[in-house]
C-alpha cells in the first residue's frame, strides 16, 4: 500500500466547485479548484477567511459534498458514495484532528485513541499504537480522562486518535487554533514528526502563517480559487506572500463572501 | 418581575417549543384523565338519578317492611316481605288510585348460547311484572306483558347480551331451572337497563312460586295516588293502614335511595378507582417535568449568567423561568381539559358498545371537575418548575464566561446518608406495623416513606445499577453499547430523575402484579386447605350476580350411587347481639366430610332446631363457648335464642355462623345454595363420579362441576379481570414516564451535538449512532424497572401483611416470576420505544454543523 501511495495523489480534487445558496444570496466558496495532496508529505492550506479553505478540506475529506467536480480519496471518487459508505471511508481510510473538542470526554486517552478502529470492530495493531502513543508522548495518562488534561495534550491526543487507524489521510482543521503558542508548537511538530517518521499524510488549514511553516508545502487560496503553492515555505515567506496577496485581494466584498463557508 | 422577564421567558418558549413537548404532553395527559373521570363520574350519576326518577315517576309511595339487617360489606341489607294482602286495605284508601305488590328475587337467564347472562358483578333480578304501566319501573318496549306463567318479559339490555328475542324460549334459573318464552322486551327509564342489572319479569303467580318460599308475601307495594294528591299526603294517609314493622316512603325518597345505593355500590367505587390512578399518573407526570426543566435550566446556565451579569435580579432570573412553566401550565391544562370531555364522551359512548348499558344522558359538566384538574394541573407543573427555577436563579453571573457545564456531579454523602436513614425508617415503621402491632397506618406510612427512600436514594444507586446492568452491553454490543454505558452514567442525577418516573410505574404495576398474585395464592390455599370433597358444584358468580344453586341439588347428588356426601352450603343473614351477620344454612352433620373444619368442639351433627356452630375466632370475640346460648334476630323480626353446639377453627369457605336448613326454614326468603361440596364413594373414579355429578347437575340449571384444582381457579377468575383493567389504567402512567424518558434522552443528544459529530466525522455509522442512543435509553429504563420492581415487590409485600393482619383469614405471599418477568421486558422494550425518536433525532445530525466551531 505504500509504495502505491507513494508515487500517487493521497488525495485530490478535480474541478471543485461548491456552491452555497442560490439566486442573489448564492455564494462560490469552491470556484473550480484542481489540487492533488502528495502521499508521505504534510500539505498545509491557506487562504484568508472565505477563500474556501475549510470548504476544500470537508469536501476532500468526505464530510460535506460538492456541488460539481470530484473529489478522491486514493483512488475512490467520494461522491459516488452513499452517505453509510463514506462514513466507512472516513472511518478506515480519513483521520481527522479539529480546533476543539475533539475528544469524547466519557473515555479514557487510551480509548479515544482507538475509537474508530473499536467502532469498526477491529482490533487495534498494539505495536502501531504504542509507537503512536511514545510519539505523542502521552504514555502515562492512557487512563486519564480528557478533563484532566491540558489543552495541549487534548490535541496531541486527538493527533495519535487521526493516525491510529493508519489512514490514507490526515486532515486537520485550525489544530492549533485554541492552543497557546507554546502547546501549538508541540502539536505542529507532532504533526511533522509523524509524517516524515512514520511515513502519514497529513493536510491541514490554517490562517497562521507560523503553523504553515511546519508543512512540506503551502497551496493559497483565495476568492474560491487555488492561487499558489509554495514548497519548503518558511513563516517568514508565507507572511509575505499573504501580505502579497492581501494587498490585491484583500477586499471587504471578499470577507462578506465567507458567510457561507466556515473559516 | 416586569415585562421585560417576562417577554424573554415567552420567547424562549417560542424558541425552544420542542423542549417542552414532553411537558406539555405529560401534564395534558395528566389533567386530561382526571377531568374525564370526574366528568365521566358526574354524568353517570346524573343520568342514573334522572332514569330512576323516570322509572318511579308514576310510583307516589313504597310501602316495604320497616327493618333491615345489614351484614357487613352490603350497603343495602335485607328486609323481610310484606303481606299482599296489605295491597287490598291500600286500594280501598280515597288518597289511593292504585297499588301493586312487588316481588323481587334472584333469577339468572341462559343465553342463547347456553351460558348464563350478567351474573358479573351488578344482580340479576327476577320478580313479578305489574300490569299498571305507570307503577311497572320498567316499559314494555316490544311485545306484550306475560299473560300465563312460564311468560316474561326481559329487559333490553339483558336480551341484547343473551341473544334472546321475542319468541324465544329458554331456562331461568331461580336457582331451580324454570323453561321461559320471551313474550316481551322493556327498558327502564328510557335505557336498556339498570346498568348491567338483568331483570326478567313473570306473572304475580309465577313470582309467588319461584321467587318467594311463602305465596302472599311481596317484598314491597308500589302505591300511585289519586289525583292532587301529594307524595307526602299520600304517605300520611297510608299511615294508619300499615301493620307494625311496616313503613311508607315517597317515591321520591325510593329514587334517591336507589341512587345513593347504585352510587355507594358501583359509581363511587369506579371514580375513586380512576382517581387513584390519575393520582399515579401525575405523580409520574410530576417526575418528567421536573427533569425536564432540571435540564432546560442547566443548558441555560450561560444565557442566564448573561442575563445576571447585566443586572437582572436572582427574583427576575427565577420569575422567567416560572412564567415559562406557568405558559406551559397553562396551555397544557386548559388542553387537558378539553381532552377530558373528550375522553368522558369517548367513554360515554364506549361502554354502550361494549355491553355495559349506562343510562342515556347529556355530559355533565360541572365547575368542580373543570376547576379542580385545571388547578391540579397547574399547580403539578408550577410546582415541578420551581426547585429548578430557583437553581436558576443561583446562576453566578460568572458562568457566563465559561463554558456551559452539564452537573455531572454524583450523589452528595449527604443524599446516601438522608437516604440511607429514610430506608432504614420505612422498613422499620413498616415491619412494626405488619409484624410487631399490626397497624394500617403504620405500614401505609412505611409503604410511603420507602417510595421516598427509592426516589431520594435514585442518584445515589444510579451510577453502581448503571455500571452492573450495563455491563454485558460493553461485551454483547462492543464500543456503542459502551458509549451508551457511560453516557447513562455521565450524570447519575439525571439518570435517576428519568428513571424515577418509570420506577414509579413500574412499581405500581409490580405492587398489584404481587398483590394479585397473592390473592390467587390465598385462594389456593383456602381451597386446598378448607375444602375437603372430590368434586365442587358452584354457580360461578362475583359480588351480587348470580342466582346460585337450586337447595334440592345437593340431596338429590347425595342419592347417586357415586356419591358419598354432598353437603351444600346456603347463606342466610340474621342479627346475632344486633349486628347483621351472614349466616351458613347446610346440613351440619354431614359439614365436616365436605369441608376441612380443622379441630371441632362439640358436635355439629346435634344442631338441630335451636343449635349454632360458630368459627373459633367469631366465638371467641363474642366470649362464647360450647353450652353457651345466643340470640338471632332473623328479618321477619322473630328473635330466636340457640345453643352453641359447636366450634370449629376453619371459617373461610363454611363461613362464621352455622345453623341447619330446619332451623333456617321459617324465616327464609328465596333459597339457594352457593357451593355443594361432593365426596366420591371408594372405588369410584374421579372421571366416572364426575360424569354422575354433571349429569344430575344438567337438569338443576346446569352449573358448573369442577375439580377442586379447577374451583380455587375460578374462584381466583374475578382477580384477572380486575388486574387486566389496572394494567390498562396503569399505562397511562408508564407512558408519560417513557415520554419522560424521550424528552431527557432529546435533550441530552441536543446537549451533545458536537460529540456527536465528532463521533460520526471519525467514522460512526448512522445505525451505531441510534443504537448508542437506544441503549442508553434501555439502561435507563433497565434501572428505573429494576428499582420499580424491588419496590413494588416490597410495598406488596407491606400490603398482603397489611391485609393478612387486617382480617381473619390467612393470606399467603407470592412472588410471581413469570408475570414480573414479562412486566421486566416491558420496561426494557418501553426503554427501547422511548430511545426511538431521539436516536433517529440523533442520527439526522448534519455532521458538518455539529464539529462546526461556535
Amino acid at each position: 500500500m505504500s509504495t502505491m501511495t507513494d508515487i500517487a495523489a493521497a488525495a485530490r480534487v478535480v474541478d471543485a466547485v461548491k456552491v452555497y445558496g442560490a439566486g442573489d444570496t448564492e455564494v462560490r466558496a469552491l470556484d473550480g479548484v484542481s489540487v492533488d495532496f502528495t502521499a508521505g508529505r504534510f500539505t498545509a492550506i491557506m487562504g484568508p477567511s472565505g477563500s474556501g479553505k475549510s470548504t476544500l478540506m470537508h469536501c476532500a475529506a468526505g464530510l460535506d459534498t460538492l456541488s460539481s467536480g470530484s473529489a478522491f480519496i486514493g483512488d475512490t471518487e467520494l461522491g459516488a458514495l452513499d452517505d453509510k459508505r463514506l462514513t466507512l471511508l472516513r472511518r478506515d481510510r480519513v483521520g481527522f484532528v479539529f480546533q476543539a473538542y475533539n475528544l469524547l470526554p466519557t473515555l479514557t486517552v487510551a480509548e479515544n485513541i482507538t475509537l474508530p478502529i473499536d467502532l469498526a470492530g477491529g482490533r487495534p495493531d498494539r505495536e502501531w499504537i504504542d509507537a503512536l502513543v511514545d510519539v505523542v508522548g502521552l504514555g502515562d495518562r492512557l487512563h486519564h480522562r480528557p478533563a484532566e488534561l491540558s489543552g495541549g495534550q487534548q490535541q496531541r491526543v486527538a493527533v495519535a486518535r487521526a493516525f491510529a487507524g493508519r489512514p490514507d489521510v490526515v486532515f486537520a482543521d485550525e489544530p492549533t487554533g485554541n492552543l497557546d503558542s507554546r502547546a501549538g508548537e508541540e502539536v505542529l511538530g507532532l504533526l511533522g514528526r509523524t509524517v516524515r517518521q512514520m511515513a502519514r499524510t497529513v493536510v491541514m488549514v490554517t490562517h497562521d502563517p507560523v503553523a504553515a511553516a511546519h508543512a512540506d508545502e503551502v497551496v493559497f487560496l483565495a476568492d474560491g480559487r487555488l492561487v499558489d503553492r509554495m514548497a519548503a515555505p518558511t513563516a517568514d515567506k508565507v507572511l509575505d506572500r499573504m501580505k502579497a496577496f492581501d494587498g490585491r485581494t484583500g477586499t471587504p466584498s471578499a470577507a462578506a463572501r465567507a458567510q457561507g463557508g466556515p473559516s | 418581575m416586569n415585562t421585560a422577564t417576562a417577554r424573554l421567558s415567552l420567547s424562549s418558549l417560542r424558541a425552544h417549543k420542542r423542549r417542552f413537548t414532553g411537558t406539555f404532553t405529560a401534564v395534558f395527559l395528566g389533567v386530561a384523565f382526571l377531568a374525564g373521570t370526574l366528568l365521566l363520574g358526574d354524568t353517570l350519576k346524573a343520568s342514573f338519578s334522572s332514569m330512576f326518577g323516570n322509572a318511579a315517576a308514576g310510583t307516589d309511595a313504597v310501602v316495604r317492611s320497616a327493618d333491615t339487617i345489614t351484614t357487613p360489606g352490603e350497603s343495602q341489607g335485607v328486609r323481610s316481605p310484606v303481606d299482599t294482602e296489605l295491597v287490598r286495605r291500600i286500594e280501598e284508601l280515597p288518597q289511593v288510585a292504585a297499588a301493586a305488590p312487588g316481588i323481587q328475587g334472584a333469577g339468572q337467564l341462559i343465553g342463547k348460547n347456553g351460558d348464563p347472562v350478567g351474573g358479573a358483578g351488578p344482580p340479576t333480578l327476577a320478580g313479578n311484572w305489574i300490569a299498571d304501566p305507570q307503577l311497572n319501573p320498567y316499559q314494555l318496549a316490544e311485545g306484550r306483558a306475560p299473560a300465563k306463567s312460564g311468560e316474561v318479559v326481559v329487559n333490553r339490555g339483558a336480551a341484547k347480551s343473551g341473544g334472546l328475542k321475542v319468541g324465544d324460549t329458554t331456562t331461568l334459573r331461580t336457582p331451580d331451572p324454570v323453561e321461559v318464552t320471551v313474550v316481551g322486551l322493556a327498558t327502564i327509564g328510557g335505557a336498556d337497563g339498570m346498568g348491567q342489572v338483568t331483570f326478567t319479569g313473570m306473572t304475580q303467580a309465577d313470582a309467588e312460586k319461584y321467587l318467594t318460599p311463602n305465596p302472599g308475601e311481596a317484598s314491597s307495594i308500589s302505591v300511585r295516588a289519586g289525583p292532587g294528591v301529594e307524595q307526602q299526603e299520600l304517605v300520611r294517609a297510608l299511615a294508619p293502614v300499615l301493620p307494625a314493622g311496616v313503613e311508607a316512603i315517597t317515591g321520591q325518597e325510593s329514587a334517591e335511595e336507589n341512587t345513593d345505593y347504585i352510587s355507594a355500590q358501583f359509581l363511587d367505587l369506579f371514580t375513586v378507582f380512576l382517581l387513584v390512578f390519575s393520582g399515579i399518573a401525575l405523580l409520574v407526570a410530576t417526575f418528567s417535568i421536573h427533569n425536564t426543566f432540571t435540564i432546560v435550566v442547566a443548558q441555560r446556565t450561560r444565557e442566564n449568567a448573561l442575563l445576571r451579569a447585566l443586572g437582572a435580579s436572582r427574583q427576575q432570573v427565577v420569575g422567567a423561568t416560572l412564567i415559562e412553566a406557568a405558559a406551559v401550565a397553562v396551555l397544557a391544562s386548559a388542553a387537558g381539559l378539553l381532552g377530558g370531555i373528550g375522553i368522558a364522551l369517548g367513554l360515554q359512548a364506549l361502554f354502550p358498545a361494549i355491553g355495559f348499558p349506562f343510562p342515556e344522558g347529556d355530559l355533565v359538566i360541572t365547575a368542580m371537575a373543570m376547576v379542580l384538574p385545571l388547578l391540579v394541573g397547574i399547580v403539578v407543573c408550577l410546582g415541578s418548575a420551581l426547585l429548578p427555577a430557583v437553581r436558576a436563579g443561583r446562576t453566578a453571573p460568572l458562568a457566563a464566561l465559561r463554558e456551559s457545564q452539564v452537573d455531572d456531579s454524583g450523589a452528595s454523602r449527604r443524599r446516601a446518608v438522608l437516604g440511607g436513614a429514610l430506608g432504614v425508617l420505612a422498613v422499620g415503621i413498616t415491619l412494626t406495623g405488619v409484624l410487631v402491632t399490626p397497624s394500617l397506618w403504620l405500614a401505609g406510612t412505611g409503604a410511603v416513606l420507602a417510595l421516598v427512600a427509592f426516589v431520594v436514594l435514585g442518584p445515589v444507586a444510579s451510577s453502581r445499577a448503571v455500571r452492573i446492568l450495563g455491563g454485558p452491553l460493553d461485551r454483547l454490543r462492543g464500543v456503542t453499547g459502551g458509549l451508551a454505558r457511560r453516557n447513562a452514567l455521565r450524570s447519575p442525577k439525571r439518570t435517576a430523575a428519568t428513571a424515577s418516573a418509570l420506577m414509579i410505574g413500574v412499581a405500581v404495576v409490580g405492587l398489584f402484579t404481587v398483590f394479585a398474585a397473592s390473592l390467587k395464592a390465598t385462594m389456593d390455599q383456602t381451597v386446598s386447605r378448607s375444602f375437603a370433597g372430590d368434586v365442587a358444584v358452584s354457580a360461578p358468580a362475583f359480588g351480587a350476580g348470580g342466582s346460585g344453586l337450586s337447595p334440592r341439588l345437593a340431596p338429590a347428588l347425595a342419592d347417586l350411587p357415586e356419591v358419598e356426601t354432598s353437603v351444600g352450603l346456603g347463606r342466610g343473614v340474621a342479627e346475632v347481639d344486633g349486628a347483621g351477620r351472614q349466616l351458613t344454612v347446610t346440613d351440619p352433620q354431614d359439614l365436616a366430610r365436605g369441608f376441612d373444619l380443622g379441630t371441632v368442639d362439640g358436635s355439629l351433627g346435634t344442631l338441630g332446631r335451636d343449635g349454632i356452630a360458630i368459627a373459633r375466632d367469631e366465638a371467641g370475640d363474642r366470649g362464647l363457648a360450647v353450652g353457651d346460648t345466643t340470640e338471632l334476630a332473623f328479618t321477619d323480626g322473630n328473635k330466636e335464642p340457640f345453643t352453641v353446639r359447636a366450634v370449629f377453627d376453619r371459617s373461610e369457605l363454611a363461613g362464621d355462623y352455622v345453623i341447619t336448613r330446619e332451623a333456617w326454614a321459617p324465616h327464609r326468603a328465596q333459597d339457594s345454595d352457593t357451593l355443594i361440596a361432593v365426596t366420591f364413594k371408594d372405588g369410584v373414579t374421579a372421571a366416572d363420579g364426575r360424569a354422575a355429578v354433571e349429569q344430575t347437575a344438567a337438569a338443576y340449571g346446569d352449573p358448573e362441576v369442577q375439580t377442586r384444582d379447577e374451583y380455587a381457579e375460578s374462584s381466583a377468575g374475578g382477580i384477572d379481570m380486575m388486574l387486566t383493567l389496572v394494567y390498562a389504567l396503569l399505562a397511562l402512567a408508564v407512558l408519560i414516564a417513557l415520554l419522560g424518558i424521550a424528552n431527557t434522552l432529546t435533550l441530552s443528544v441536543h446537549e451533545r451535538t458536537r460529540e456527536l459529530g465528532l463521533l460520526r466525522s471519525v467514522g460512526q455509522t448512522r445505525a451505531q449512532l441510534r443504537a448508542m442512543v437506544r441503549w442508553e435509553s434501555v439502561l435507563v429504563a433497565a434501572f428505573g424497572t429494576a428499582g420499580g420492581l424491588a419496590l413494588g415487590g416490597f410495598l406488596g409485600w407491606i400490603l398482603v401483611k397489611a391485609s393478612d393482619g387486617a382480617s381473619d383469614s390467612a393470606f399467603a405471599f407470592a412472588l410471581p416470576p413469570l408475570q414480573l418477568s414479562v412486566v421486566a421486558l416491558v420496561g426494557l422494550a418501553a426503554g427501547a420505544l422511548a430511545g426511538l425518536r431521539p436516536a433517529r433525532r440523533a442520527a439526522r445530525l448534519n455532521v458538518l454543523r455539529a464539529i462546526a466551531t461556535e
